[in-house]
C-alpha cells in the first residue's frame, strides 16, 4: 500500500532531559502527516464539517523503536487502511532519513459523527465518493461499511 | 421470542467482540448490551453491525437506530427477525 510522507526536523524544545525526543511529540508528528494527507483530498476537519460530519478519535496506539535526537531529520509516512467498517484507521511510520531506522510506529482510529452527535454505522453515499480519491491514490477501495 | 435465534446472537456477540470469559449463559436475553449491562462501547458496535450484516444481511445504519436495536439480545433478535433479508436463512428458521 501506498503512503504519503511528511518530512520533520527535530526542533530544541522537542527533545527532553536525556536528549531524545519526549514520546509525546510523535502523536503530534502523526498529526502532521495526517493532515498532510486530508489535505491533499480536501478531507480535513472543516471539509467533513462542511459535509455534515466529524471524526473524533476513538483509539490510538504508539510502539518506539529508536530514539531520535535534535536536529535529525525524520519522514513520517501515513497511510489508512481500507474500511471494513464506519470508521477510519491511519497507519504511521516515523523513519530517521539519515540511515531509515524506524523510531516509532502508530495506529490510529477516527469514527464517523453527525454534526447532532449522531455515530454512523454505514459510511455514508456522499462521504464513500468523497472518500474514494484519497483510496485511489493508496491503491485501496472504499467498501460499503 | 426464538430461543436458538438468542442463543445464535448471543454467540455471535461472543465471537465478534472476542469476549473470551464470557459464555452465551452469561448474557442475559433482557440484559442491557452497552454501559452498564454487558459493558459493549461505540467501537463494538461498529464491529456488531458489520457482523451483523454479514450473517443476517440487516442494515443499522446509526446510533440513533442502534440504541434501539441494541437495548438487549431480546431487542436485537426482534430487528434481526422483522428485517432479515439473508432468506431468513437463520431468523426465519428461528422463527
Amino acid at each position: 500500500m501506498k503512503y504519503d510522507e511528511t518530512e520533520i526536523r527535530v526542533r530544541f524544545n522537542e527533545v527532553d532531559s536525556w536528549g531524545i525526543v519526549w514520546h509525546g511529540h510523535y502523536l503530534a508528528w502523526f498529526e502532521v502527516g495526517r493532515m498532510a494527507l486530508l489535505r491533499k483530498f480536501d478531507l480535513l476537519p472543516q471539509d467533513f464539517t462542511h459535509m455534515g460530519y466529524r471524526a473524533p478519535v476513538v483509539d490510538l496506539k504508539c510502539t518506539f523503536k529508536e530514539p531520535a535526537a535534535v536536529d535529525e531529520e525524520v519522514l513520517i509516512r501515513t497511510t489508512v487502511l481500507q474500511p471494513t467498517k464506519a470508521a477510519l484507521t491511519f497507519h504511521f511510520r516515523a523513519l530517521r532519513k539519515r540511515d531509515g531506522k524506524l523510531l516509532a510506529a502508530g495506529e490510529e482510529t477516527q469514527v464517523l459523527l453527525t454534526l447532532d452527535g449522531r455515530m454512523l454505522y454505514v459510511i455514508p453515499e456522499d462521504l464513500q465518493r468523497k472518500l474514494q480519491p484519497l483510496f485511489d491514490y493508496l491503491g485501496e477501495s472504499v467498501s460499503a461499511a | 421470542m426464538p430461543e436458538d435465534l438468542i442463543l445464535e446472537l448471543k454467540k455471535l456477540i461472543i465471537q465478534t467482540l472476542k469476549l473470551e470469559e464470557i459464555t452465551p449463559e452469561n448474557i442475559e436475553d433482557d440484559g442491557a448490551l452497552f454501559g452498564d449491562g454487558l459493558g459493549l462501547d461505540s467501537i463494538d458496535a461498529l464491529e456488531l453491525v458489520v457482523a451483523l450484516e454479514k450473517v443476517y444481511r440487516v442494515v443499522i445504519p446509526d446510533s440513533a437506530v442502534g440504541e434501539r436495536v441494541f437495548r438487549s439480545v431480546k431487542t436485537l433478535a426482534q430487528f434481526v427477525m422483522e428485517n432479515s433479508s439473508a432468506g431468513g436463512v437463520r431468523a426465519a428458521k428461528a422463527s
